[in-house]
């Protein structure tokens, strides 16, 4: 982060970064806003205007600017709330599995010996978990809803913090101002908080990016398949179930949930991207 | 090296076993199955005898270890919902998702190979974007969208691949595009990256510098050392191949092992879901230890490690 | 109610390639949207599984369009007394085995079916028999335990017979590889999941009203997707599809080389409402089941989800069938009467789970109306298996059911099922229990109405259930398939042919 903050010359010259910030910027502002920029309730159903199609097609109108969905709900104000969701899930989620796995990866990083073989180990068999089954099984077991879609998804998709987290404090404990932090008489803890991780924060910043990226799919796809967030609360995967019966006739009922979402997903790579040219300069 | 082999072989496992101890304690933590299988007209006495003929009335960590004994003689009990072998059911669907899998990574390797060293020589120019944005923007479309794109357009509007099905290759073709393009972004990335690293090395430069033809030296120098990394990379892109097909399978209707347990989910069918994630477990790390082992074969230096 | 199709050909020179090519190997590809447990009829409930029984095996008698019973593996029956049924089975009918049916094949199929330790998934459609004794080589003579008037709708709808020693064991045990009947089309192969390939049976006896079968072979597939058995239906991978949605039938009508055909069903949609132990308290309270029903706009759902050949009903039941009424308390759209009832039963804040296993639309809208009066939903989608499961175990709040009743045209293949005392009911309301059994066991027809139309009108005022409407029926075939439909939604593929 202090490298972000201290050359802010460099920061616009990485048009990746820049565009990326200000998609999620303004998908984050729609999230917080909603209420305020819906132009309709989004539950609010009538039946007797269903599918109406977005303003551009012949029979769309002004009222339903991107249409209404299968049971007449104004679909705008369905996207714009579906964007909390997916933004809501995306963070909580990091959230959780970026404490665990850098938990797991600075003690085994930092301690070495039995601590790394125990977290290797944990992370060995994470990575033997297909998670995707399991997350489907838990949530058709436990019941879907939002709270254990992010539980379920947080505490699956902590592996990649823990493994560049144990290799980066690894890298970082042979160095110099550790040792003598160490020898000053400084408490374990506050090495690993005062002087580890704030050394790594530009790499756990980066794949918090990818995480969150990750965990939007992750959650669109568990409800896609019925098995994540339960209607009638609007998120873009469960949108696009919905409407997959509709897509021969009415594309753009999936057409706009989709981009929405790839739209989100993208901007969240790009400035992972870009953020990843920043801290590692000499790779791009 | 043999004994290498062997301690990482042991380890492999134990974590397979992990994960079959976790799987088995989360299913059997979620309610009475006893119950749910009696079905119509239970009364306590039926349901006692069913739980008495599926083992169920035993602690579960002696339930564990009956089904593991079995497993060790490859039986893996009977399906609750087609009252069927689990391991017949299993054998009979894996071959298509094999196919699906296999398809999937030469589609992701013929285009992330040529592209990941398209950038990597061209580093930093337009051509490097453009390959970072397809990367970057396969990423970012899930699989069941681009999989209903494609239906949409190349089974109904050009009428040239099946949407659902698997009796012949062409049943497969729009699935392992779909699953092909999802992993592709990964393979690229360490294919551009390991390539950049390799022109950049000593050995690299010594060529060129020596005059060598800039095809030869990219070709039959750099690429190699590029592609060790990918060698391991196919073994933890399983998981995310597993995944995808469970979703891509499913809207296919590709009987194969991805629909069998996603369904067996839905059907609450522990025995076929337990076999399904062990055996997912087991390939994942018998992978990972065969490109280990092809890895420290190449590279002698790791085999310390 | 019977509406005959003839696929035009003409226009869609896209798709009559891959018609005409399965036209010419007289193949007809079905695909279906469930997985089916079972080939074997008695081990499974869903619709599928009833077509492929209805095709694979024969009952002992038919059921002819007209309603009146005709001979199919017996060819005469007589009531001796009010519990005694005699039968003499045809000479010369042989199962798909090569083996001659006899009376034993039919003493056997019955007596394990009857017998509740085997666990057929409905108990009451063999329940009612006592035993059956051979009285000759093919005769046989069927004691029920009561009288039973629907005695001849179990026996000419689901009681299918199968060659004797099929049976080793409970829950549909065999050492048999492919299920064995008589019907006139045999099971050719079968992979759980995956493929149900049906061949025509060339040995079919001449005289049965099933016989004359011209299509060589039945693929049936499992596609869970409609929109993927569109595509393939569109693209020429598939020949027939069923249930598809309103919107979807009414905008693939005008699509070239496919075809809609809609039809009446017999099929009734309904939310059940656990006041059990189980159940939540609020539910337990009169008021709050009459808010709910109050709450749904059924009649809109009606015509504008579901569409034409959707009647919204009062009672649960099928107008058509037997000792079935209409007449009983009905609740009107009203949010706010739906509200008053709340706050004057001193419920606020109540949330629901509700289990449904197909048409999520309805669901949605249903979930979406309840919102409206401040009832939360938490809605549980599963597998029909897993929903019948959570069902039995009481384990939801509401329940959406779509029932076919079996096609049976007898009340009793409904109220009884959901609200005499068996593992569907969730009210378990042992006023209801006594009128329905007894109405179970009245030979007398007038007195068996109103025993009905006593329980059914219980129904109504206790809101036990919210009935919503019938569900009418879309296929989509594509050109040069020449098929009829039936109320019962029973694909008939003996009756079908391609131009």
């Amino acid at each position: 982060m202090t490298i972000a903050i201290s050359k802010p010359s460099r920061l616009l010259r990485n048009p990746s970064l820049v565009v990326g910030l200000a998609i999620i910027a303004a998908m984050l502002f729609v999230a917080i806003f909603a209420p305020l920029l819906a132009p309709h309730d989004p539950y609010m159903q009538d039946i007797t205007r269903r599918a109406v199609p977005p303003v551009w097609y012949e029979k769309g109108t002004w009222d339903n600017i991107l249409g209404t969905d299968q049971l007449g709900r104004d679909y705008l104000s369905r996207l714009i709330y579906g964007a909390r969701v997916s933004l809501l899930i995306g963070f909580s989620v990091v959230a959780i599995s970026g404490v665990i796995g850098t938990t797991l990866g600075l003690l085994a990083g930092y301690f070495g010996g039995r601590v790394d073989t125990f977290v290797t180990f944990i992370v060995t068999v994470r990575l033997a978990m297909p998670v995707i089954l399991v997350a489907l099984a838990v949530v058709a077991l436990f019941g879907g809803s939002i709270w254990v879609v992010i539980a379920v998804l947080g505490l699956l998709k902590w592996d990649r913090f823990a493994v560049v987290v144990r290799s980066t404090t690894q890298q970082i404990r042979a160095l110099d101002y550790i040792a003598s932090a160490r020898t000053a008489g400084a408490s374990t803890a506050w090495v690993l908080l005062r002087e580890v991780l704030p050394n790594i924060a530009p790499q756990l910043i980066v794949i918090a990016t990818i995480e969150v990226a990750s965990a939007i799919l992750m959650e669109a796809a568990l409800s896609f398949l019925g098995l994540g967030v339960q209607p009638p609360l609007p998120s873009w995967g469960l949108m696009i179930s919905e409407a997959k019966s509709y897509m021969f006739f009415s594309f753009w009922l999936i057409a706009i949930p989709g981009t929405a979402l790839a739209t989100l997903v993208f901007a969240i790579n790009l400035a992972g991207d870009g953020l990843r040219d920043l801290i590692t300069p000499e790779r791009s | 090296m043999l004994i290498y082999i062997l301690k990482r072989l042991g380890l492999a496992l134990i974590v397979a076993l992990t994960v079959s101890v976790i799987a088995f304690a989360l299913l059997r933590a979620s309610g009475d199955i006893a119950t749910a299988l009696a079905g119509e007209g239970a009364t306590p006495e039926s349901i006692a005898v069913i739980r008495q003929t599926y083992g169920l009335d035993r602690p579960i960590p002696v339930q564990y270890l009956s089904w593991l004994w079995d497993v060790a003689r490859g039986d893996f009990g009977q399906s609750y919902f087609f009252r069927t072998d689990v391991a017949g059911l299993i054998f009979g669907k894996i071959g298509n998702t094999l196919i699906l899998g296999a398809a999937s990574l030469a589609i992701a390797l013929a285009l992330s190979i040529p592209l990941g060293v398209l950038a990597a020589i061209y580093s930093g120019s337009i051509i490097d974007r453009a390959v970072t944005m397809f990367s970057l923007m396969g990423q970012a479309l899930p699989s069941f969208f681009l999989a209903l794109a494609l239906i949409m357009v190349f089974a109904i509007n050009l009428r040239m691949f099946p949407a659902s099905g698997a009796d012949s290759w062409r049943n497969f073709v729009l699935p392992a595009l779909t699953l092909g393009y999802y992993i592709t972004p990964p393979f690229m990335r360490l294919v551009r990256a390991g390539m950049i690293d390799a022109l950049n090395t000593d050995y690299v430069r010594t060529a060129r510098a020596k005059g060598l033809p800039a095809r030869r030296v990219v070709f039959k120098h750099a690429l190699r050392n590029a592609l060790v990394p990918v060698v391991g990379l196919v073994a933890v892109q399983l998981g995310l191949l597993m995944g995808g097909s469970v979703v891509v399978e499913s809207i296919f209707a590709l009987d194969g092992l991805g629909y069998l347990a996603y369904q067996s989910i839905s059907y609450r069918d522990f025995p076929v879901l337990q076999g399904v994630v062990l055996l997912l477990s087991l390939a994942y790390v018998v992978l990972t230890l065969l490109s280990d082992i092809i890895n420290a074969w190449l590279d002698p230096r790791l085999r310390a490690a | 109610m019977i509406r005959s199709l003839l696929l035009s050909a003409g226009f869609a020179a896209l798709c009559s390639g891959a018609a005409h090519a399965q036209a010419a190997d007289n193949t007809l590809r079905f695909a279906y949207n469930q997985t089916l447990e079972s080939p074997n009829p008695y081990f499974t409930t869903l619709r599928l599984g009833v077509i492929v029984g209805r095709n694979v095996w024969d009952t002992l008698v038919a059921r002819g369009e007209d309603g009146a019973f005709q001979p199919l593996l017996a060819t005469e029956w007589t009531w001796a007394d009010d519990t005694t049924l005699d039968l003499t089975l045809r000479e010369g009918v042989t199962f798909h085995d090569g083996s001659a049916l006899d009376a034993d094949d039919v003493v056997e199929t019955l007596t394990y079916v009857s017998t509740p330790a085997n666990g057929i998934v409905s108990q009451q459609i063999a329940g009612w028999i006592a035993s059956v004794e051979k009285t000759g080589p093919l005769s046989v003579r069927i004691k029920a335990k009561a009288p039973t008037p629907a005695a001849m709708e179990y026996l000419s709808t689901q009681l299918a017979i199968f060659p004797a020693g099929y049976f080793t064991g409970p829950q549909g045990q065999t050492q048999t590889a492919l299920p064995v009947g008589t019907g006139p089309y045999r099971i050719d192969s079968y992979a759980p999941g995956g493929e149900l390939r049906l061949a025509r049976n060339e040995a079919y006896f001449e005289g049965s009203p099933k016989a004359g079968a011209s299509i060589d072979t039945v693929s049936i597939r499992i596609v869970p997707d409609i929109q993927t058995q569109l595509a393939d239906l569109m693209s020429g991978g598939i020949d027939l599809v069923m249930g598809l949605p309103r919107d979807m039938a009414d905008q693939l009508g005008m699509m070239p080389g496919v075809s809609v055909v809609s039809g009446e069903t017999m099929r009734i949609v309904f939310l059940q409402m656990n006041t059990t132990e189980t159940g939540p308290e609020a539910l337990k309270d009169v008021r709050v089941r009459q808010a709910i029903n109050h709450a749904i706009d059924r009649k809109a759902i009606s015509e504008n989800l579901v569409g034409t050949g959707s009647t919204v009903i009062d009672a649960i039941c099928f107008a058509g069938q037997f000792g079935c009424t209409q007449d009983v308390t009905s609740y009107d759209f009203d949010p706010e009467k739906a509200k008053a009832l709340l706050a004057e039963a001193g419920v606020s804040g109540l949330t629901v789970s509700l289990a449904a296993y197909r048409e999520r639309h309805i669901s949605e809208a249903i979930i979406n109306y309840l919102a409206d009066v401040g009832i939360g939903v938490n809605l549980q989608f599963m597998q029909p298996a897993a929903m019948r499961d959570a069902m039995r175990a009481h384990q939801v709040d509401m329940m959406q059911n779509a029932w076919g009743a079996y096609s049976m045209f007898d009340a009793s293949a409904t109220a009884p099922t959901y609200f005499g005392g068996m593992p569907d009911d969730n009210n378990g309301d042992p006023e209801l229990k006594a009128l329905f059994d007894e109405a179970g066991v009245t030979m007398d027809g007038e007195k068996r109405k109103e025993l009905y139309a006593e329980g059914f009108a219980r129904i109504a005022d206790q809101a036990y259930a919210v009935p919503m409407f019938t569900l009418p029926i879309y296929y989509a075939g594509t050109e040069g398939l020449s098929f009829e439909t039936h109320p019962d939604e029973i694909l008939r593929f003996w009756e079908m042919s391609w131009n």
